[in-house]
């Protein structure tokens, strides 16, 4: 309890205590205090008659309408989706997809980093040789129902296959649609590699 | 370019309908977008949609797209083609024409829309083999 | 019907006549038969007869006879009398999630109000015990999903004293300039849904549109609106990128008028202040016991703050107040919060201002994974990114404590490191945890609309309450 009077603001005596408190104190000294609560209201003829005045004419009230009402004549703040969108950044993190070499070889060797690093556990890998021997995934599963969008896998690729893409508007009517496999994430990656690679073009100053 | 009279303000209106292309062709783009603006064509992608922008309207509002006139009522966000979307989306200044153009491999697959709830739709199927084949007795 | 039928029998005048007509005809015309053929009804004789002893034989009376009541009319059936329970929530709009509030009520006065919790309930903790620690890092977005950079921070430091590692003084100015925008983020939704629950639609649509624009910027940092994933052990993410600097400066130097407007609009409201002045009053000793944290314990007067208490990231050397309250109603809370992104915006500006250049991450790969264009070069750094995002990294064994002044209150995060690459216990002190908690003896007493603002003020949110 004595602590506690220590730290009340409204106790009387405080300096008093916490000065004699403050040598041994570790806590760091406090200036940084503003009182912001409701003061007492002053009871001097003269604003008991304002407030009465005050009250009695709602000058609050219409001080908000007419805020409200100057807000009507600003333009509004919102846009017309989808005619108009609003700004992204390259940086953003979408809908997943599997990128190609320019060449049109398929970017991913299989190393498992992102299926490791997934915190929700959304990404299935299989792979094995393929013909010409180059290690590929035959199995590249991502459940996007899972998926946190956290961007790890992005991070983890080390040859930039998997990415989030700019692309949010993938809402589908039925569940199962949102269970990726490889063909669909390279499609992905097919038909978005412009924006892509523009994107992290954008930001490879920072990766 | 002081737009703050009633005189300005017809002005405009004019621009819009005359930009529109008649009263009547602005109505169906009012019906259609719920917005009458004015712009100037920044361009025209392959699937018909059409590309303003103007700097009057403030940040977010300056560029907008008129979805193509084939799909009338059925347009939808995932229309615009990934080189327009970054422009429309203002994640570069640049607008895909011309120099702007960003380059195409071959691989590159043809832009569609999202196909869900249609017959198009994408359906899951495994892209590996079965690891159990079943047996069938005619086999050895 | 028959008590009343007995009456005007009594009293037999023509206007009780009237009355009985229009009574019997009006009221219940299925119930009582209007010829009254079959109805007998107990006439004043009948009554009279009971009044004194009536026919018996003597031998009943001897053995076991009671007799009739004195008064037929005043046997009064026993009832038990309870109070209403009401279901507030789980889907009510101003349960601000999915609160559950059991209340028990006298009329329109809450006698006791009992939250349930857990709806939200993901076994976080748990969850985090089976990942490594930077898988770890985004289900701290997720906890408080309306103050996600702080979480993460929290987190961050955790780790970081448990590696016993210093960040640069870059990564530390970005920390705290997106604490500090994250704490307007939390206090606009806080102060935004406050005076919407309480009737009051307007301000929350202005200062959502500034909440747009405040995502924007951690879309632009992170590459996600809110779950940003961008404060990491060690550090941050990713550098700021070019031009943001500019922009936050642009919007905080606007957005004090936002503020002043929705001052304006609530602060001298009358309707405003009748709701929430002297409601939810917590006094300094209450706050204190019931372990609040953060503007629920400002409000009561009493002076405590992390950031200044003991300061972490590049707290200690931005200059700032903390606002305190005085009556610990909602009002002073409110009026704290409203000081408390004036106060952000300080900090804000002052992080611009100094922003020191340098490198944003911690040098050492054991620990933070090396830059891309490195990891494609060398091939030692490959083996680093390899083993950090396959294994990750392990952490001392030992146990801390962080806590950050989240915009809540303190937001703690308990590690328990037993030397491996996952924590062995991690456990999430949530601020809004201990307020909900106190809900009973907050909103003991008060009126059933008054709940509603006290629920405002207490900013819960129900990802970092059931975790």
């Amino acid at each position: 309890m004595a602590t506690l009077k220590l730290f009340c603001a409204k106790k009387s005596g405080e300096n008093l205590l916490k000065n004699l408190v403050r040598p041994t104190s570790i806590v760091q000294s406090r200036s940084h205090w503003k009182d912001v609560g409701q003061q007492k209201e002053n009871m001097a003829w003269n604003d008991i008659a304002l407030r009465a005045a005050k009250a009695s004419f709602f000058t609050e009230i219409m001080k908000g309408f007419g805020m409200t009402f100057a807000q009507q004549l600003k333009e509004p703040a919102t846009i017309n989706y989808p005619f108009e969108k609003g700004p992204l950044s390259p940086r953003f993190r979408g809908e997943h997809a599997l990128r190609r070499y320019p060449s049109g070889e398929e970017r991913c060797i299989a190393c498992k980093l992102c299926e490791a690093i997934c915190p929700a556990q959304a990404i299935t890998i299989e792979a094995e040789p393929r013909a010409d021997g180059s290690r590929r995934t035959t199995r590249y599963d991502i459940d996007m129902t899972k998926c946190i969008y956290c961007g790890f896998c992005q991070e983890a690729c080390p040859v930039d296959a998997i990415v989030e893409g700019p692309n949010f508007e993938y809402s589908t009517e039925t569940r199962e649609e949102l269970l990726y496999n490889k063909e669909k994430l390279l499609s992905n990656g097919d038909k978005w590699e412009v924006e892509i690679a523009a994107n992290l073009q954008a930001d490879y100053l920072y990766r | 370019m002081s737009k703050t009279g009633i005189l300005d303000k017809l002005n405009v209106f004019r621009q819009i309908i005359k930009d529109n292309g008649g009263l009547g062709k602005s109505i169906y783009v009012w019906y259609k977008t719920d917005d009458m603006k004015t712009g100037d064509l920044v361009g025209e992608d392959k699937f018909g949609n059409k590309y303003y922008q103007n700097n009057y309207y403030f940040f977010g509002r300056n560029r907008w797209a008129i979805y193509s006139p084939e799909k009338h009522l059925d347009y939808d966000a995932s229309q615009i083609p990934p080189e327009w979307h970054r422009w429309l989306q203002y994640i570069s200044d640049v607008p895909p024409v011309g120099d702007g153009a960003p380059p195409r491999a071959k691989w590159m697959a043809d832009y569609y829309e999202n196909r869900t709830a249609t017959s198009k739709a994408y359906v899951p199927y495994s892209t590996v083999k079965p690891k159990i084949q079943s047996w069938s007795p005619n086999q050895s | 019907m028959a008590g009343l039928g007995t009456l005007l029998r009594i009293v037999g005048s023509p206007a009780a006549s009237i009355l009985k007509n229009a009574a019997l005809i009006n009221v219940s015309p299925i119930t009582v038969a209007s010829r009254k053929a079959s109805q007998w009804l107990p006439d004043e004789d009948y009554i009279k007869e009971y009044k004194q002893p009536v026919l018996y034989s003597k031998e009943v009376l001897e053995d076991d006879f009671v007799g009739f009541p004195v008064n037929l009319g005043s046997v009064v059936p026993e009832k038990t009398v309870q109070n209403v329970v009401l279901n507030f929530g789980p889907q009510h709009p101003a349960a601000h999630g999915v609160l559950r509030l059991v209340l028990t009520l006298n009329g329109e006065v809450v006698v006791r109000s009992d939250p349930h919790i857990g709806l939200l309930h993901r076994a976080t903790e748990k969850l985090i015990e089976y990942k490594t620690y930077t898988q770890a890092l985004p289900y701290f977005d997720r906890l408080d999903y309306v103050s996600m950079m702080c979480n993460e921070q929290a987190y961050s430091l955790a780790v970081e004293k448990l590696l016993n590692i210093e960040i640069p003084l870059r990564a530390k100015y970005i920390r705290t300039m997106f604490g500090e925008i994250t704490r307007i983020l939390n206090h606009i939704m806080s102060v935004g849904t406050h005076a919407l629950d309480v009737g009051a639609l307007t301000p929350f649509f202005w200062l959502f549109e500034e909440r747009e624009k405040m995502m924007e910027f951690y879309e632009r940092v992170s590459g996600a609106r809110m779950h940003a994933a961008y404060v990491r052990p060690g550090g941050v993410y990713q550098d700021l990128p070019l031009g943001l600097m500019e922009d936050i400066y642009e919007f905080i130097s606007k957005f004090g008028q936002r503020i002043d407007e929705t001052d304006a609009l609530l602060t001298n409201n009358d309707i405003w202040r009748m709701r929430t002045i002297d409601v939810g009053i917590v006094t300094a000793e209450d706050a204190m016991n019931l372990g609040f944290s953060g503007v629920m314990l400002r409000g009561s007067g009493i002076k405590w703050d992390l950031r200044k208490t003991q300061p972490y990231d590049a707290y200690d050397r931005v200059d700032f107040d903390i606002p305190i309250g005085t009556n610990g109603d909602c009002y002073d809370r409110y009026l704290i919060r409203m000081e408390e992104m004036r106060q952000s915006l300080r900090i804000i500006h002052q992080c611009l201002n100094d922003m020191p250049e340098g490198e944003i991450k911690v040098d050492d790969h054991k620990v933070v994974p090396p830059k891309r264009a490195e990891m494609k070069e060398s091939m030692e750094a490959l083996i680093h990114h390899f083993k950090l995002y396959s294994e990750g990294y392990n952490v001392p064994p030992g146990s801390t404590y962080a806590a950050v002044e989240a915009p809540k209150g303190e937001f703690g995060v308990y590690l328990v490191s037993d030397g491996t690459n996952r924590p062995y216990r991690c456990k999430i002190k949530a601020p809004g945890f201990a307020h909900l908690a106190a809900l009973d003896k907050i909103a003991k007493q008060h009126f059933l609309a008054d709940v509603v603002a006290i629920i405002g003020t207490l900013d819960i949110v129900f990802g970092e309450v059931d975790r």
